[in-house]
């Protein structure tokens, strides 16, 4: 009884090594990329991985059921402390998943019973496992999973199903190829590598060189049926590749399709073409439409500003034909009129010229400020063949910038120049005015030299007779006075009268010396008289 | 792992039962994580008769991260941008709303229905956006120009 414990136990020791080490050999299964053997229940599937539910759980707050894994790899962004958390994938009601989070043991039986293919299929087993015993079979069972090899002295392993064949890890060569390797994995070798064995088809049972399985399988097997060439125009029969040609004889499409492959790849090689000229038109077009905007507003411009456009240089230009064909009295009254509008009438006619200069300045200005009511106050002055549109034809030829403008620029740049006229033509009259009155202003002081002139004369004539008539006196008073000193009485009345002659001579001088003084102030004071413009006297004098 | 399993078991449901008017194909048959669809354009839509490519991008934390959708195809659509990426704006797309259990196949149907009838209110072209809204004629016009010229 107690070897009987003993034995059992060393034999349970014995498995769960070898369990072990074959884990070590095979590495878990993930159970995501088994292939299931029958379709299974939409119900049973993760919305998540879209694989029959692996370990689930039922989240509490709304019911929705998913993988642990998957209900975790969503919240793996949203980390808290308290556990994982987050919005159900579903229906975003905020969740948890408490430790306590399951589902019922009978999902879980469920999708644990799901038949499975050994995820050694490829390798070559055969076997049809449940899901949750799949690991298990990998691990124990399956002839294609590796263990350690048998023998003592050999570290290397093996499929399990050689195992009891003994050691296999000895040198061989490829009775095909020649190649040289251990006798473990010769097996393998035919199977998928050896290029130079051969392999028979299923299909057409033939036997194929492993190197040329790729080819024959996909082009040149016979027995592999292919659709007819006509396909794509319309004949859906298909046939085995040997007995393709009998099809092609006889059928219309195959025949066509030569014919219809040219044409169709012609109408690509068009439809290419077009396209790049549908781009070109668009352009165009593009290019053509900015063209068309940048006109239409200058066509709408006009209509606004035509009226003033064509107006104004009509008038500045209307002043000089007058005065040029007119003469100079038909300009005057032309012009004194127009000025009328911006300056007071002037006040008389009594100075021609200088009103003349006052209108003329005056004058140019006035279209400028009245334009746009120039054609209302007067339309009697106006000749009849006058419109809004002023055209060649009409009796006034159009002063060189008149006439429908090429664009704004050139309505600014008209004005412009009609201004410049302007301020040249008044330069000109304050020119002619200021020499005007430096005449007046030197004719003036001329005036005033001869009178001052014309009184110093007079007072040196005085201050003769006065400087005679003391002489006189003073001859007088000698004669007297040396009789008187000869008497030895020398009377105070001869002194006294002496003493008065000299008196009226400084008075004569000082009169003199002032007369001086108001000719030095008058000269010194032209040169403001100058510019001080017109005095009401000069004017008169003029 | 998860993603990649799932991903092929999308492909091979998609290509055996692929969602109305769409074919889907891999871009390139080594990389599961760029699918190229093909949309028709819905019946009773401007889109009509025209062939729409949509690129479809699996990042690799898919499902727990959204696909990107893009087409390429031009198409004159307020929830589609006009420029080479042709990116959608799908509410669904969208990584805070994304859910795990959504299927690529859900994704294009939700592509198709947007196609039948845009959403203004959720435009990435706002331009078009008002013109689908106030000028219903002149937008269906354009749009289907837009199939006659590029997805034919
Ligand atoms: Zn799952
Ligand atoms: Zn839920
Ligand atoms: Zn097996
Ligand atoms: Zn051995
Ligand atoms: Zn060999
Ligand atoms: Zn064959
Ligand atoms: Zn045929």
């Amino acid at each position: 009884m107690r070897r009987l414990e003993a034995r059992r136990q060393m034999e349970e020791a014995n498995f769960l090594s070898s369990k072990a080490r074959s884990q070590n050999l095979n590495p878990p299964i993930d159970l995501r990329m088994l292939d299931y053997v029958t379709a299974y229940d939409d119900n049973l599937m993760c919305p998540i991985c879209r694989c029959p539910f692996l370990d689930p759980v039922v989240l509490a707050e709304c019911d929705h059921c998913f993988c642990r894994d998957c209900i975790r790899q969503t919240w793996a962004s949203t980390y808290s402390p308290l556990g994982p958390r987050g919005d159900c994938p579903s229906c975003r009601t905020p969740a948890k998943l408490g430790p306590r989070s399951a589902t019922s043991k009978i999902l879980v039986n469920i999708t644990d019973d799901l038949l499975v293919r050994c995820p050694k299929s490829e390798d070559g087993c055969k076997a049809q496992v449940k899901r949750g015993e799949v690991q298990d079979h990998v691990n124990i069972y399956c002839g294609y999973a590796y263990m350690e090899c048998t023998a003592d002295d050999c570290e290397l392993h093996v499929l399990r199903k050689d195992a009891a064949e003994g050691c296999l890890h000895f040198g061989v060569s490829c009775l095909d190829c020649r190649q040289s390797m251990q006798k473990a994995s010769l097996e393998t070798h035919w199977r998928v590598q050896c290029p130079d064995r051969k392999v028979s088809c299923e299909l057409c049972k033939e036997a194929v060189f492993n190197r040329e399985w790729d080819t024959h399988s996909r082009e040149t097997c016979p027995a592999i049926s292919i659709p007819c060439p006509g396909k794509v125009f319309g004949c859906n029969s298909r046939s085995k590749r040997s007995q393709a040609d009998v099809h092609a004889k006889s059928c219309t499409f195959a025949k066509l399709t030569p014919m219809l492959t040219a044409m169709q790849q012609r109408m690509d090689e068009q439809e290419a073409a077009q396209k790049v000229m549908v781009r070109k038109l668009e352009v165009l077009e593009g290019g053509f439409q900015a063209v068309q905007t940048i006109l239409s507003t200058k066509q709408e411009d006009p209509d606004q500003v035509g009226a003033d456009e064509s107006r104004i240089p009509l008038l500045t230009g209307r002043p000089h034909q007058r005065g040029d064909s007119g003469g100079m009295l038909d300009a005057m009254v032309v012009e004194t009129d127009v000025g009328a509008f911006v300056f007071p009438p002037p006040s008389s006619s009594s100075r021609p010229s200088s009103e003349l200069v006052h209108v003329r300045a005056g004058a140019s200005l006035p279209p400028l400020y009245s334009a746009p009511m120039a054609p209302g106050p007067r339309p009697a002055d106006l000749p009849e063949p006058f419109t809004m549109d002023f055209d060649m034809a009409s009796p006034f030829p159009p002063p060189a910038a008149n006439g429908p403008y090429i664009s704004p620029l050139h309505h600014l740049l008209s004005m412009h120049e009609s201004l410049r006229d302007e301020m040249s033509r008044m330069s000109a009259a304050l020119q002619e005015l200021d020499g005007r009155q430096s005449m007046q202003a030197l004719n003036e002081n001329l005036r005033t030299r001869e009178e001052i002139s014309y009184m110093a004369a007079q007072v040196a004539g005085l201050s003769r007779q006065v400087h005679w008539l003391t002489s006189a006196q003073l001859q007088r008073q000698q004669h007297g006075g040396a009789g008187r000193q000869a008497a030895g009485a020398a009377g105070p009345s001869g002194s006294d009268i002496a003493g008065a002659g000299a008196g009226v001579e400084a008075a004569v001088s000082t009169a003199a010396s002032a007369l001086r003084g108001a000719a030095r102030i008058v000269n010194a004071g032209q040169g403001m008289t100058m510019r001080r413009g017109l005095s009401e006297e000069g004017r008169t004098k003029l | 792992m998860a993603g990649n399993k799932r991903i092929m078991k999308e492909l091979a449901e998609v290509r055996t039962n692929p969602p109305p008017g769409c074919t889907v194909t891999l871009a390139d048959e080594n990389d599961m994580g760029t699918w190229d669809a093909v949309m028709d354009g819905p019946p009773d839509s401007p889109y009509t008769g025209g062939h729409y490519k949509i690129q479809i991008t699996l990042p690799k934390e898919y499902p727990f991260k959204p696909p990107q959708l893009s087409f390429k195809t031009k198409i004159y659509h307020p929830n589609v941008s006009n420029d080479d990426r042709g990116a959608m704006c799908l509410g669904m797309l969208r990584p805070d709303e994304w859910k795990p259990p959504n299927k690529i196949a859900d994704v294009l149907r939700l592509v198709r229905s947007v196609l039948a009838a845009p959403q203004p209110d959720d435009a990435v072209e706002q331009g078009i956006a008002d013109q689908f809204k106030n000028d219903r004629k002149s937008f269906d016009k354009v749009a289907k120009e837009w199939v006659g010229r590029y997805a034919k």
